[in-house]
């Protein structure tokens, strides 16, 4: 569906992208995670055509980016939530999705499509009395009104409050079952956890691992821990002195790193054996993990790299 | 045909919005006034007509579609197959509209208020439409080249000031130097004025018809200067 060799885009003195390469399958959610500035929009501009690349190869369902005919071809065949999406205020969800949809020679009903994103209740509502989740929505609408092969969605939940965002991921979810392929960009651990069969994680203009969320965290995320809780000095020393990865906290809680399945079943006899049940906890690792490990840093809310 | 679609709705846009359609209804009301109070008559009818019209197209139009290009309405359309000509003769025939609107509220009010007794022919009609296109041209090669709506509207204003000057609408060119008489030659303003003025005031269909013949060949002009200079890909 998509293909990009050593890609590079280079500005008068920074390199936004620094020689990547992946590919997309078809049917499959792909993201592209990492803070603001790691050159996620600048890739997905250069693969929506918007922008002209430096170096390297990019085929967009079969498409050169790089010939202007092909493009054409390009631009019939994906769909796109672009960054900070805007439409016609003063036109209805309907009307702005209906425009969208009059640029192609064929398109879904857009009847349907209002359906499908559940902004039947909005249909009829000007755009500038949205907020600002159901403005994302019309955008993921006029994204689909097309029928596109691919879908690009460019930070498809930044800047919504939590509620807005989890019905994004809703919608998206949807998507997936419809077999849509979608090419996502993020900053959000968990969207990408949440959506993605595969997440690239970017940094600095290079993709520094990629795999499904399952794989990076096996690769990257390091040991899963168990949280033995408030246990007093005698018994963390005890369990320090068994244990070898065995540390306390400043709560009071006693983590033991976990290298074998038995381990957990070997500590939770110990603790029994010595008559101090406590409350139990396993910790898996997350992306957060992953991301902390590869990158040494993690990413604010607002998306940058601290 | 996707111009159509870009029409439409770009229309639609501009019909509800309502300080906008207040302050572009307001301006040649203004005018009519102003002009009503000092000339009376027909006479002054067809320069402020093409005086309006330029400034809606090199200031109103150029403004409208920088702001647009801000929010990223035009980047959105951009990703389809859209094409930038579709979209400039969308716009263009949209603020056409709006303009030919203006003008007959203007003239209405010159009837009620300032006993303008001018009825638009056809050919009258036709040498706005034409003017309207080629000035509303214009705005949309000058909004297409330019990234910033400060700029974009300073620009129009650096162009249509010396232009309202130049080409007699407001002092006529029997009075001024003959420098600045053959200056108004190269104005589009001044044709746009002149054959206005033949159409409905001195009626001589000939003077029209050769006025009209430039400022068609302009419109058309400044349209392909339009698609030329706009940049949709980004750097």
């Amino acid at each position: 569906m998509l293909e990009v060799q050593d890609l590079v885009k280079q500005y008068a003195d920074t390199r936004a992208v620094d020689g990547i390469s992946f590919s997309v399958n078809d049917g499959e959610v792909f993201a592209f995670l990492g803070p603001n500035g790691a050159g996620k929009t600048t890739t997905v501009e250069i693969l929506e055509c918007l922008r002209p690349l430096t170096k390297g190869a990019a085929h967009v369902c079969g498409y050169d980016v790089t010939r202007e005919n092909e493009v054409k071809e390009i631009k019939k065949n994906i769909g796109v939530l672009p960054q900070d999406y805007n439409a016609l205020d003063k036109l209805t969800v309907r009307e702005n999705i209906e425009l969208i949809a009059e640029m192609y020679d064929k398109h879904l009903e857009v009847a349907d499509v209002i359906k499908l994103l559940e902004l039947e209740d909005k249909a009829n509502t000007k755009f500038e009395n949205l907020s600002g989740g159901l403005k994302q929505r019309v955008g993921i609408a006029a994204a689909l009104v097309s029928d596109p092969k691919l879908v690009f969605l460019d930070e498809p939940t930044t800047g919504l409050d939590p509620r807005a965002r989890r019905d994004v991921w809703d919608v998206l979810t949807n998507l997936k079952k419809l077999g849509k392929t979608v090419f996502l960009t993020t900053h959000y651990m968990e969207e990408a956890q949440t959506l993605a069969d595969r997440i690239a994680i970017m940094a600095k203009g290079k993709i520094v691992a990629i795999g499904s969320p399952q794989q990076l965290i096996d690769k990257y995320g390091g040991l899963k821990i168990l949280i033995i809780r408030k246990a007093d000095k005698t018994l963390a020393d005890k369990l320090e002195d068994k244990f070898e990865h065995a540390s306390v906290d400043s709560n009071g809680d006693v983590h033991i790193k976990i290298e074998n399945t038995d381990e957990p079943y070997q500590i939770m006899s110990f603790l029994t054996q010595i008559k101090a049940e406590r409350d139990v906890e396993i910790q898996t690792p997350t992306l957060e993990d992953v991301f902390l490990k590869i990158t040494g840093s993690k990413i604010s809310e607002e998306g940058e790299a601290k | 045909m996707r111009f159509i679609a870009i029409f439409k709705a770009v229309t639609k846009n501009w019909l509800r919005s309502r300080t906008g359609l207040f302050f572009s209804i307001m301006f040649p009301i203004m005018m009519i006034f102003i002009f009503g109070s000092i000339f009376g008559g027909n006479n002054y009818v067809p320069t402020m007509t093409a005086a309006f019209i330029m400034t809606n197209g090199i200031i109103g139009l150029t403004s409208t579609n920088t702001e647009f290009k801000r929010r990223g309405i035009i980047r959105r359309l951009s990703i389809t197959p859209l094409t930038k000509a579709d979209w400039i003769v969308g716009c263009v025939l949209s603020q056409t509209l709006l303009n030919l609107l203006l003008t007959g509220i203007m003239i209405g009010i010159g009837w009620i208020a300032f006993s303008v007794r001018v009825t638009p022919d056809p050919l009258t009609i036709l040498m706005i439409f034409l003017g309207s296109v080629m000035f509303s041209g214009i705005g949309m090669a000058l909004s297409g080249a330019l990234k910033d709506v400060e700029a974009a509207s300073a620009i129009g204003n650096v162009i249509s000031y010396p232009m309202m000057f130049l080409s007699g609408v407001f002092v006529p060119l029997s009075i001024m130097p003959s420098t600045l008489q053959l200056v108004s030659k190269f104005i589009p303003l001044t044709y746009f004025s002149d054959g206005l003025k033949a159409a409905i005031i001195t009626k001589s269909t000939g003077t029209t018809l050769f006025d009209m013949g430039v400022v068609a060949a302009l419109a058309v002009v400044f349209i392909a200067a339009g698609v030329l200079l706009t940049r949709w890909k980004e750097k």
